[in-house]
């Protein structure tokens, strides 16, 4: 990975429902032309990860760990899929996610640094070579 | 990162789709859908395809296309319906007998779940639905459109040239009659074949024309729309109740038209007259299907208006150019036309035949004879078809007269501009007295116009 405080970055599809209304045309050319963009990723090895979420799930949340159906009150606001990038600036990121076919239909994609350890961590060398130094 | 590499990536293989796949498979999930909900749940077997096409659409892009992906369609189709017939109350009752349907024979995994010959019967059960005589005729086609075809309401509208909210209405109050008349789904039998069969047949030649007449703009979608009329009298013609001489005829006509289809626009957009279309620009393969059709269509002693038209359209097929085109034998046919429909636009398509053949006058002449004539004042051709043989004949005044006439009643851009610049012709001869003829061109109309008077009258047997 780039550097040693992030691990690349993730992009999650919001919205579950954009598709709805669509022609069956225009889900053909959405499907090829998100296929082509992720494979294009893949190959240049800017993807290394990236599934599709089911609409149905459930959602655990409390003291009794109650169960419930879910995961999501609004299948707009529902993940449903991710991609993982192996790339090294969120301006990267931010580039390849323009590229979502989704976003004209309604696809919202958020970008999210993936954190590989404790940020913290990342100044632990400085301070123990301070350490020993003295 | 090298990117160079072929390895294959993790996300399968092809990310390519056959054209148009997800319409032609939204269309034959609709038709067997219809058949297990039954047509009073037309709208839930619309549901259920457009789901069917969301998981495609959800885990494609990150596994790559399946190696059948229209068995995985219809197996994703398949099992979704199940789904829906366990929960909704209306099955409850039909439930076991439903579901025993659903699955067949199909428990063996990578066996299509139904069978060619299944789909195929429920397509044209849905063909003669939606071609129901008791269905208003401008639905009629909306509604083949967006069912049998996959088509989207957006492009519908695209199509005819009008807005989403008129097409949404014509498919409303066409699933209305579906309900009301208590259609069924079936392919008729018996003595009800051969009428039922006749409307179907209109109804796709409407839907042919409606694509093929050249209004404004809009080419892409209207080619479309042939290709689809096309394509549902292709399988008509497959089917033991739909193979028919009738029904070759059909086919023939409009695959030999729209193999013309390619040299009938300009890069501009323009309209192009068949006298100067690039005829090396016409689809080779089109002819070829439409002469086999055609070829097809004489078994039996069937002569129908279809056989007529298709042989009119293969003379100007079989021509190398305008000139050497047989117009005798266009002639010939267009004669057995008139006599079979005696539509005004029909007779001046003849005239046109006529003045090729016996000259100019003779042609004025025919235009003369053809009965209620006052039906083609407001048709710009007529106008154009006159001045064009006045002028053929010298008469400038008289083909500028008709001329002007015709620019009046045209608003196609490039009908507008070969108008002007003929009555420019038109006045520099009368200007400089020169009796000479300039030019031997005569337009030609490729086509009859749509003959909605027969549609009205097969809706009131």
């Amino acid at each position: 990975m780039k550097t040693n405080n992030q691990s690349g970055y993730m992009l999650l599809f919001i919205g579950m429902d954009w598709h709805k209304g669509l022609s069956p045309e225009q889900m053909q050319k959405v499907s090829e032309d998100w296929m082509a963009w992720f494979q294009d990723l893949t190959q240049k090895g800017k993807a290394v990860a990236g599934h599709p979420l089911g609409p149905e799930g459930k959602v655990l949340s409390g003291k009794n760990r109650a169960v419930t159906d879910g995961p999501f009150a609004e299948s707009k606001e529902a993940i449903g899929g991710y991609f993982l990038l192996d790339v090294a600036t969120i301006d990267e990121a931010v580039a390849i996610a323009r590229q979502c076919p989704g976003l004209p239909y309604g696809v919202k994609v958020e970008v999210r640094p993936v954190l590989s350890e404790c940020p913290l961590q990342a100044k632990l060398p400085a301070e123990e070579q301070l350490a020993t130094a003295q | 990162m090298n990117s160079a590499r072929a390895e294959p990536s993790a996300p399968g293989g092809v990310s390519h789709l056959v054209e148009h796949l997800f319409r032609e498979e939204s269309g034959k999930m609709i038709a067997v859908l219809t058949r297990i909900f039954g047509l009073e749940h037309f709208q839930l077997a619309e549901d259920v395809m457009q789901e069917a096409l969301a998981r495609a659409l959800q885990t494609w892009p990150f596994y790559g296309v399946p190696a059948n992906p229209a068995a995985w369609l219809m197996r994703v189709a398949r099992n979704l319906a199940l789904d829906v017939v366990r929960r909704h109350r209306s099955f409850r009752d039909k439930q076991p007998e439903i579901i025993r349907l659903i699955e067949g024979d199909s428990a063996v995994a990578e066996q299509p779940v139904f069978s060619d010959q299944e789909i195929a019967d429920d397509r044209l059960r849905l063909m003669f639905v939606c071609c129901h005589p008791l269905i208003p005729q401008d639905a009629q086609a909306a509604l083949a459109l967006k069912t049998l075809c996959g088509f989207g309401i957006a492009e519908i509208a695209r199509a005819f040239l009008t807005s989403e909210a008129a097409i949404a209405k014509r498919l409303t109050r066409a699933k209305q009659r579906l309900r009301d008349e208590g259609i069924r789904f079936e392919i008729p039998a018996g003595a009800q074949l051969e009428p039922r069969l006749e409307g179907v047949l209109q109804s796709l030649y409407l839907l042919f024309n409606e694509g093929y007449k050249a209004s404004a703009g809009e080419m892409l979608v209207r080619e479309e729309i042939c290709g689809e009329a096309i394509r549902l009298a292709g399988l008509l013609a497959q089917h033991p109740a739909g193979n028919q001489p009738r029904t070759h005829a059909l086919l023939a006509l409009m695959l030999l038209n729209a193999a013309r289809g390619p040299a009938r626009v300009d890069a501009d957009g323009n309209l192009v007259r068949l006298s100067e279309q690039n005829r090396t620009r016409w689809d080779a393969a089109k002819i070829a299907r439409g002469m086999f059709h055609l070829a097809q269509s004489a078994a039996g002693g069937q002569l129908s208006e279809y056989h007529l038209q298709a042989g009119i359209a293969a003379c100007h097929c079989a021509a190398p150019d305008y000139t050497t085109t047989d117009w005798a034998r266009i002639l010939s046919l267009y004669n057995q036309l008139a006599a079979m429909d005696p539509s005004p636009v029909v007779a001046l398509n003849r005239a046109v035949a006529v003045a090729q053949v016996r000259g100019p006058q003779a042609g004025i002449d025919a235009v003369a004879q053809i009965q209620s004539q006052g039906t083609l004042e407001s048709y710009y051709l007529f106008h154009a078809v006159l001045g064009e043989f006045e002028a053929q004949l010298n008469h400038w005044a008289a083909a500028q007269a008709h001329f002007s006439k015709a620019l009046e009643l045209v608003e196609m851009k490039s009908e507008r501009a070969f108008l002007t610049q003929r009555l420019r012709v038109c006045a520099e001869k009368i200007s400089a007295r020169c009796p000479e003829s300039s030019t031997s061109f005569v337009p030609t109309i490729e086509r009859s116009k749509i003959n909605r008077e027969r549609a009205k009258t097969y809706e009131n047997k």
